[in-house]
């Protein structure tokens, strides 16, 4: 009763401060950006690797005809190191498994064209032409990008052959068909067209959109827990509040709980500010929001425990910038997927960060997230139980 | 209801004691006034009574509680008016009121009617931000009594404020004591400690240097005190001094063989007399 009244009376602070609302404004701004400023398909960088069944005279003139009207130009030919790769594939139409197991390493060399934009004349595309579906595969599988087989039969009908990854969205498939430098009028070939997975990956990865909301949830959520639980605990010292509170029989540990319980307010409706009209039904919401309260709990505490060495903000300021900026860092390497240092892995953030993606893209091992929410858990108790001690000492001179 | 004994605190753990040796007990009821200067230690001993500052050395109980423990049921029977007042700015004087009275668990006040004591009615729904400095003290004072304090802890209750809402907060101080509220009252006016104290101890340099009720110091050191005003080359002097004293005796002797003598009188001392005379330190 008494924390649920120090509670409510934090809220009716929060909400009369400033800091309640910049969080929730960074979070539609945000929401807005990633809306309306960011392509939520890969852009630019989508790499084919192609197979052309069909004479050289047929394909001088497919090709030929897609340079002069300006859909597509040559560039300097690739080359490509081979590994030895297993993988299984099924065919969507005919439920067809085949096993492949390349044990070989070759190096392969490919002639290579840019697709052109239609419109703007931007590089939409980059695709490896090989001289076998068997190196189009292995090399689509190698480096995680589609592969097409187009053959054309006596009749001068095309059919396509997709090989994808297992994960791609129906409208990226589709969109195979639009980025195509083929004239539209061959697009109803779409009839043949056989779409072949990997077996067992069928996760969507996230688009363009989808992969800033991990980071937003952890970064400027739970990370920024730190910040806001300081600038409330500052507030109140600076307000001399603390001393009025520590002259009752409420306790510390009281004070201290209703001040989290306010911080994951916050963070809780700014995170769904930005994750429900992103994400959509797609997370486990259950186990996301049990995540985010952990996280939160757990950042919220590394705060009270900051501010209870100092006596004013500014002089917490230099601890607090450090501790945040280096805690931040793991989304580096979510973004920059060649940075990923070992000692990284050790920042809090790093498996936050994993796991929340894992959990806003619907998937994620159960036990998993259990496990590091427990951990999240007992730290976010450790540190409130040594921030709530240091209180006791320190919180009223 | 309150026990101290050779209690010692140094802000730095160092051996510059702000509390020296400083020991007491004030019994139930009464109305006790820590008297001292600037910078005496009153505030420091008043928040080792309250838990604010830990207990560093010496013993002290306060209604019955060791201070070496922590007890914070004991709050329930506590009322703290604190030096700066602190409240929170972004609620209204009201919601300040209510939202304290939450945090015991004893029967708490009509926050109205405690604002109407104090001079605050029809402020109750005024951010407590947009307050004076006085308005805030007065909330500051209205909010200690709402759980009805048995021991009752004013730092400087009426500094600062207007010699009418100080008037008022001195008939309510009054009114507190006649209900048997046991009071711990710092202040350096002597006039308050006169009207309202029981006993007072005078406070210098972090130590106790004398305890004694008003009326027995101002019989113990008032009567024998010699106002003199004379002239010495053209120019008023104004002297009081002890006629108990031998070199004083000796000066009033001089005085008015040597000089011109205007007006001499005995007089009764005020308490900041006699606190000058105890510790040589005036109460500025
Ligand atoms: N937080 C602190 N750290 C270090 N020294 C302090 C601290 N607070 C007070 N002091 C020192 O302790 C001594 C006693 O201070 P205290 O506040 O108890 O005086 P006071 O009698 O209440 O004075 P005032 O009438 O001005 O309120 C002073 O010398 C002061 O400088
Ligand atoms: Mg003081």
């Amino acid at each position: 009763m008494k924390m649920f009244s120090s509670y409510l009376k934090e809220m009716k602070i929060a909400s009369r401060g400033f800091y309640f609302y910049i969080e929730i404004l960074v979070a539609v701004i945000l929401l807005l950006v990633v809306l309306f400023a960011i392509n939520p398909e890969p852009d630019g960088k989508q790499v084919e690797y192609l197979y052309y069944d069909m004479s050289d005279e047929v394909f001088d003139y497919l090709v030929d005809k897609d340079i002069t009207e300006g859909r597509a130009r040559w560039i300097d030919d690739t080359e490509f190191e081979l590994n030895p790769i297993a993988f299984e594939l099924k065919n969507e139409d005919t439920g067809k498994v085949v096993s492949y197991d390349f044990k070989d390493s070759k190096t392969v060399t490919a002639r290579t064209f840019v697709g052109l934009r239609e419109k703007t004349g931007k590089i939409g595309k980059t695709a490896h032409i090989l001289d076998s579906e068997e190196d189009a595969l292995r090399l689509s599988f190698q480096n995680g990008n589609v592969a097409a087989t187009t053959t054309v039969n006596e009749e001068g009908d095309f059919s396509y052959r997709y090989f994808l990854q297992g994960y791609e969205t129906d409208r990226y498939s589709n969109m195979l068909y639009v980025l195509h430098t083929y004239s539209q009028d061959e697009i109803d070939a779409q009839m043949d067209t056989q779409v072949i997975r990997e077996t067992g990956a069928n996760t969507v990865p996230m688009d363009n959109q989808e992969a800033v909301v991990p980071i937003f949830v952890v970064i400027a959520g739970a990370l920024m827990g730190i910040f806001i639980i300081m600038a409330y605990v500052f507030l109140d010292k600076d307000e001399g509040v603390i001393k009025a509170f520590a002259v009752t029989p409420s306790s510390i540990w009281n004070y201290l709980v209703t001040k989290i319980f306010v911080v994951m307010t916050t963070v809780i409706i700014s995170s769904t500010i930005i994750v429900i009209p992103i994400m959509k039904l797609r997370p486990n919401y259950l186990l996301f929001y049990l995540f985010l309260l952990v996280t939160t709990f757990a950042f919220s505490s590394l705060g009270l425990l900051i501010s209870s060495f100092f006596d004013t903000i500014s002089k917490a300021f230099g601890v607090l910038y450090t501790i945040m900026i280096t805690l931040a860092l793991p989304a580096f390497s979510y973004y920059i997927s060649s940075f990923d240092p070992v000692w990284l892995r050790f920042f809090p953030t790093y498996p936050a960060l994993q796991v929340m993606k894992d959990l806003l893209m619907g998937q994620g091992d159960i036990a998993n997230v259990i496990l590091y929410s427990l951990v999240f858990l007992v730290s976010g108790i450790l540190l409130l139980a040594m921030a709530n001690s240091r209180f006791k000492k320190t919180l009223t001179v | 209801m309150i026990k101290v004994e050779n209690l010692y605190h140094s802000y730095n753990n160092n051996e510059k004691f702000q509390a020296k040796n400083v020991s007491f007990e004030i019994k139930e009821g009464e109305v006790f006034g820590f008297l001292g200067p600037s910078g005496a230690g009153k505030s420091t001993v008043q928040n080792i009574l309250t838990g604010l500052l830990p207990l560093q050395k010496g013993k002290v109980t306060v209604d019955g509680y060791d201070l070496k423990q922590v007890h914070n049921k004991r709050f329930n029977r506590i009322g703290v008016s604190f030096e700066q007042s602190n409240i929170y700015s972004k609620l209204t004087a009201l919601e300040n009121l209510k939202y304290y009275a939450d945090l015991f668990d004893v029967p708490t006040r009509d926050p109205e009617e405690l604002l109407k004591l104090v001079g605050l009615e029809g402020k109750g729904n005024d951010r407590a931000g947009s307050f004076s400095k006085g308005m805030k003290h007065r909330l500051t004072f209205a909010r200690s009594m709402i759980n009805n304090p048995k021991i009752w802890f004013l730092d400087e209750p009426t500094t600062g404020l207007d010699p009418a809402i100080a008037a008022t907060i001195k008939d309510i101080i009054r009114s507190e004591k006649a209900k048997g509220t046991t009071s711990f009252l710092t202040t350096h006016n002597m006039y308050i400690a006169d009207e309202l104290c029981d006993r007072v101890a005078f406070i210098i340099d972090g130590e106790i240097k004398l305890i004694d009720t008003p009326k027995n110091l101002k019989q113990q050191y008032g009567e024998k005190l010699v106002e003199i005003e004379y002239v010495k080359e053209g120019e008023i002097y104004k002297e009081t001094l002890k006629t108990v004293d031998d070199s004083d005796k000796e000066k009033i002797a001089n005085i008015i063989k040597s000089y011109e003598i205007k007006t001499m009188h005995s007089k009764e001392a005020t308490l900041e007399e006699i606190f000058i005379q105890v510790t040589g330190r005036g109460l500025i």
